[in-house]
């Protein structure tokens, strides 16, 4: 294998770093919303977003996303691209592991917090934007950048559905072009791996800044 | 002041307070007092529905507390807790600034000065900027009052707020609670503390089971009381 085509598998970076953020930041807001949802008092709320987190943890991404990608044309009759369906079947799928992540991290405030900021009169809205979630967040950071590490590493599989220009399908495009499999999958694995460790040292040195004094 | 009717609260099947009727006058001290697991603290609770009452009423000023009208019945309802539950990822005047700043809606320096002046009172004008985790047992108590008077309440609830101290530092806090007995703010104390009670309160209640089960003077009280309960009690402690 050539310089060249290292630096082929190296320019999907962007590609996989794209899907993995916009499919984060849709699942966090969502998450969000799904954990207030399960936390709420309205039982069918809380029945609804179980069940919603159930199917999603229960079955396999790659299910999804093919469900998304082969589905959609003949259900809505609307031909919908790798790219969108990738996002959408990543998103809702983070949403559901990242919804867990923030109840717990909400479970984990001490039950004083919520009492001595509605004796204080503060507004529910309030007391969580400002006392619980800024308290909940710190608690929960590692896991959440455990949740865009392991992101990372699922939109992969985009390639197995179509021919989206990310790290896995072109060490793939060279391996099949070239007849060598190790070099361009070893290539990707480098280039997943470091995007890792990368996240990771940026994750410890955040938490290192805003652990409570 | 305040007016409760009939109060009762379950949890599940348990009862923990049993049909609870007590007046309080404006400017008055009550302490209350009672052995453990006898719904002193629940009663507490429930004056300020931080625990919603199961059936009963309470009477504010004149206003009974509803669903709709609790956070404002709040605002003039200061609660001191045993774990003072201080926000950890504030410092100390952010902690008290935020309440009168979301909730009355004063100017950060309004708020600032009024939490000055209180700081001064309890000396601990000087943490201003520390976060809770730096201070002591006492200290921090004595910054949750602090927090609560901000919001210039006219009533205050203290759920047993020397339990979970140091006992070094357990007169440092009631001797600012006492400086706040009678002027002008109505009290509720739940307290273990009897030489307290004794010397700071208008009127002892003597809560066990669930109810009250006798209301006297200190000064009755502790010298001949009414019920054979509260003289059992009173043997164990004293």
């Amino acid at each position: 294998m050539d310089l060249n085509s290292i630096f082929y598998i190296i320019k999907g970076i962007p590609t996989t770093l794209e899907y993995t953020f916009l499919s984060f930041l849709i699942g966090l807001t969502l998450g969000a919303i799904l954990s207030l949802g399960k936390l709420s008092k309205n039982i069918y709320l809380g029945q609804l977003t179980s069940f919603y987190i159930s199917i999603f943890r229960g079955t396999p991404i790659l299910v999804q996303l093919s469900i998304v990608y082969f589905v959609t044309p003949t259900l809505i009759n609307y031909k919908i691209s790798i790219f969108e369906a990738g996002i959408i079947a990543f998103s809702l799928n983070s949403a559901a592991y990242i919804s867990e992540i923030i109840r717990s991290g909400i479970g984990s405030i001490d039950k004083g917090q919520f009492e001595s900021a509605r004796a204080l009169g503060v507004p529910y809205f309030y007391a969580m934007k400002d006392i619980i979630l800024p308290q909940a967040i710190r608690n929960i950071l590692p896991t959440l950048v455990n949740e865009i590490i392991s992101l990372l590493k699922e939109t992969a599989i985009i390639s197995l559905v179509g021919a989206e220009k990310d790290i896995m399908k072109r060490a793939d495009t060279i391996s099949t072009a070239q007849y060598d499999y190790f070099a361009p999958l070893l290539t990707a694995a480098v280039c997943y791996y470091l995007l890792v460790l990368i996240f990771s040292s940026i994750a410890k040195f955040v938490e290192n800044r805003i652990k409570i004094i | 002041m305040i007016v409760i009717r009939n109060l009762y609260k379950s949890f599940n099947d348990t009862e923990v307070v049993k049909g609870v009727n007590l007046t309080v006058a404006k400017n008055e001290v009550i302490a209350i007092i009672g052995p453990s697991g006898g719904g002193k603290s629940t009663f507490l609770r429930c004056i300020n529905h931080i625990e919603k009452p199961t059936s009963g009423d309470i009477e504010i000023d004149g206003q009974t507390i509803t669903k709709d009208n609790v956070a404002k019945a709040r605002k003039n309802i200061g609660m001191v807790f045993q774990h003072f539950n201080l926000f950890p990822h504030m410092c100390v005047l952010d902690n008290i600034i935020y309440a009168p700043m979301k909730v009355l809606g004063l100017k950060r320096t309004e708020a600032t000065k009024i939490a000055r002046n209180l700081l001064k009172q309890v000396y601990m004008q000087k943490h201003e900027q520390d976060y809770p985790s730096s201070l002591s047992g006492g200290q921090k108590q004595r910054i949750a009052i602090v927090r609560a008077l901000a919001m210039q309440p006219k009533v205050m609830l203290f759920d047993e707020p020397t339990s979970s101290l140091d006992p070094e530092m357990v007169k440092e806090v009631l001797t600012v609670i006492k400086s706040l007995a009678h002027t002008g703010i109505t009290m509720l104390i739940v307290t273990h503390q009897m030489n307290f009670a004794r010397d700071t309160a208008d009127r002892i209640v003597f809560f066990a089971n669930g109810t009250i089960v006798e209301t006297s003077t200190p000064k009755e009280f502790f010298s001949s009381p009414k019920t054979t309960r509260a003289k059992q009690f009173l043997e164990k402690v004293l």
